[in-house]
């Protein structure tokens, strides 16, 4: 596997928008060193969305970012699926190929969203059984990441990053840490993502998410439509302090702002994790 | 054989989100935050018809601006109801809208829809679609010949529509003068294409011309595609300059090597 040039660790990025894409094709000077692309926007087609894609990769290096392998789906990854996105991959030859530890749906009955697993052993077991699938059909390691939840299974029998680190473990993969996923499904599910943070082995992340949820007076929900808020900033600096060389990524999916907007909250990423490693007295 | 607990599980959020809150389900969960858990299955329940809703509004964007935000909404409730998504591509979704909008009965007084939202759909499978740079037209003119296949290039999709819908489709999102009979009436034929890039270009054809254009697409010669579509000498060279200018052709199949 080519390594992609320019990665290096601790980096900034942001994700791949459309709205965007007219102030990135005059390819300026940017602040961020990276971008993360939605696999499913780029993989089914030929048009001008991978037309751009490639543009972008020939000035940064870019991650694959999934929302539809279903990894945790009982009927098993679809082959059409993987063919694709291996194509994908090897046109663009991502340092990240990434998507969710949760289940999207049935085959016939395909909901789009995040659906969460319960924290059994059948879900390691099957969850792992479709990694070992998927990384095999495309030929490098996944990252998978945590996803925010709004409801809890009561068959569950661990907590859900124990469930997190099994299932990396098991299935030999990687972690996206989703540090504003983490905080929703603490603050939703009473625990403390301090303790979730700390749990998940340096080894095991690939790369770090960054988003903003909406408070939605009974629960917090995951919206990706706002800037992180300051208990997620903390977070972040938390995660950071053990996890330097980890790639951070600023999702942004709905009432996206401009460019500057955008790139400012990566700024601002990039920022606290100087502060912590190279302010800091050692 | 009996289904895992994890199968079961599935199946039962699958038939809470898309169609009603199974008890099982609701006993099975707690609610997160101060959400009860009917409520939590709630949240993905609601979430559901709204993101197949965005899905149908981006690529039937000028159906919704003809029908407006309650009529297009109404219509994308009952058709997410009977129409699961079977891709994992949500952009997929929706090949059928079409049919389904021509066939509710609030079509009465737009009897155009279907004919619109099969344009949109063509235009977001074109888009997708590879650019494609056919031949050159000096390098066309000089391999084709009455007995020659030319076969088209996969950029291009030949339509043919009951109503007059570019005009309403091309229309200013701002202009919001109400329609007309007279803005639809009539049938069009129209071929949308890409040349090298991936811009999109579009030309309303003569029923001669989309006849000629939809015998060769078929692999029928380019004289008797011509013959058949009764097109005139002058109407059959401005046909064809067209078709090389465009650079439609991808391959010229020689003589004799015609038949399949």
């Amino acid at each position: 596997m080519k390594s992609a040039p320019g990665v290096r660790a601790g980096m900034t990025g942001v994700g791949l928008r459309s709205v965007h894409y007219p102030y990135l094709l005059g390819r300026p000077r940017t602040a961020v060193d990276w971008f993360e692309a939605i696999s499913e926007n780029y993989m089914d087609s030929e048009g001008r969305p991978l037309e751009i894609l490639l543009k972008i990769r020939e000035d940064y290096p870019v991650a694959l970012h999934g929302v539809s392998l279903s990894v945790g789906g009982v009927e098993g990854p679809r082959p059409e699926y993987f063919r694709r996105l291996r194509q994908l991959a090897d046109r663009v030859d991502p340092f990240v190929v990434s998507d969710h530890l949760c289940f999207t749906g049935a085959h016939a009955s395909n909901v789009h969203d995040l659906l969460p697993l319960p924290y059994t052993e059948e879900a390691i077991a099957t969850v792992a059984r479709n990694v070992a699938v998927a990384q095999d059909a495309l030929g490098r390691r996944l990252a998978l990441e945590n996803v925010s939840s709004y409801l809890s299974y009561r068959e569950s029998v661990m907590t859900e990053w124990e469930f997190l680190i099994a299932v990396a473990r098991r299935a030999d993969c990687r972690i996206l840490l989703d540090v504003n996923n983490a905080y929703v499904s603490a603050q939703n599910h009473g625990f403390a993502a301090e303790d979730y943070i700390d749990a998940v082995p340096a080894e095991l992340v690939a790369q770090i998410h960054l988003g903003g949820y909406s408070d939605m007076g009974a629960f917090l929900f995951d919206t990706h439509s706002r800037a992180p808020t300051p208990p997620v900033w903390e977070l972040y600096r938390r995660a950071i302090r053990r996890l330097p060389d980890a790639p951070t990524l600023i999702e942004w999916d709905a009432d996206i702002p401009d460019w500057a907007g955008l790139e400012a909250q990566a700024v601002k990423a990039r920022e606290i994790r100087r502060e912590e490693h190279e302010l800091k007295p050692a | 054989m009996s289904s895992s607990p994890l199968e079961r599980l599935q199946r039962r959020f699958v038939r809470s989100v898309t169609f009603a809150a199974d008890a099982d389900l609701i006993a099975a969960v707690t609610g997160g935050g101060r959400l009860s858990a009917a409520e939590a299955i709630g949240v993905y329940r609601d979430a559901y018809p709204a993101r197949l809703t965005e899905a149908l509004g981006e690529t039937y964007e000028a159906c919704w601006r003809v029908m407006g935000d309650e009529e297009f909404f109404a219509a994308a409730r009952d058709f997410i109801a009977r129409a699961p998504s079977r891709s994992y591509n949500l952009s997929d979704y929706g090949e059928s809208f079409p049919e389904f909008l021509e066939a509710r009965p609030q079509a009465q007084g737009a009897p155009f829809l279907g004919d619109l939202a099969r344009l949109e759909w063509a235009f977001l499978r074109l888009f997708h679609a590879r650019a494609q740079e056919g031949l050159e037209p000096a390098a066309l003119a000089a391999a084709a010949g009455p007995q020659s296949i030319l076969r088209l290039g996969a950029a291009c999709v030949l339509l043919s529509f009951k109503h007059s819908i570019y005009g309403i489709w091309k229309r200013d999102r701002a202009d919001d003068t109400p329609l007309e009979s007279g803005d639809w009436e009539g049938a069009q034929r129209l071929v949308l294409y890409k040349r090298g890039t991936n811009e999109i270009f579009t030309r309303e054809l003569s029923v001669p011309e989309y006849a000629a254009l939809t015998a060769l697409a078929a692999g029928r010669p380019l004289g008797a595609a011509l013959e058949y579509s009764g097109l005139d000498e002058e109407g059959a060279r401005g046909l064809f300059a067209f078709v090389a200018d465009a650079r439609l052709v991808a391959e010229v199949v020689p003589e004799g090597h015609g038949s399949r």
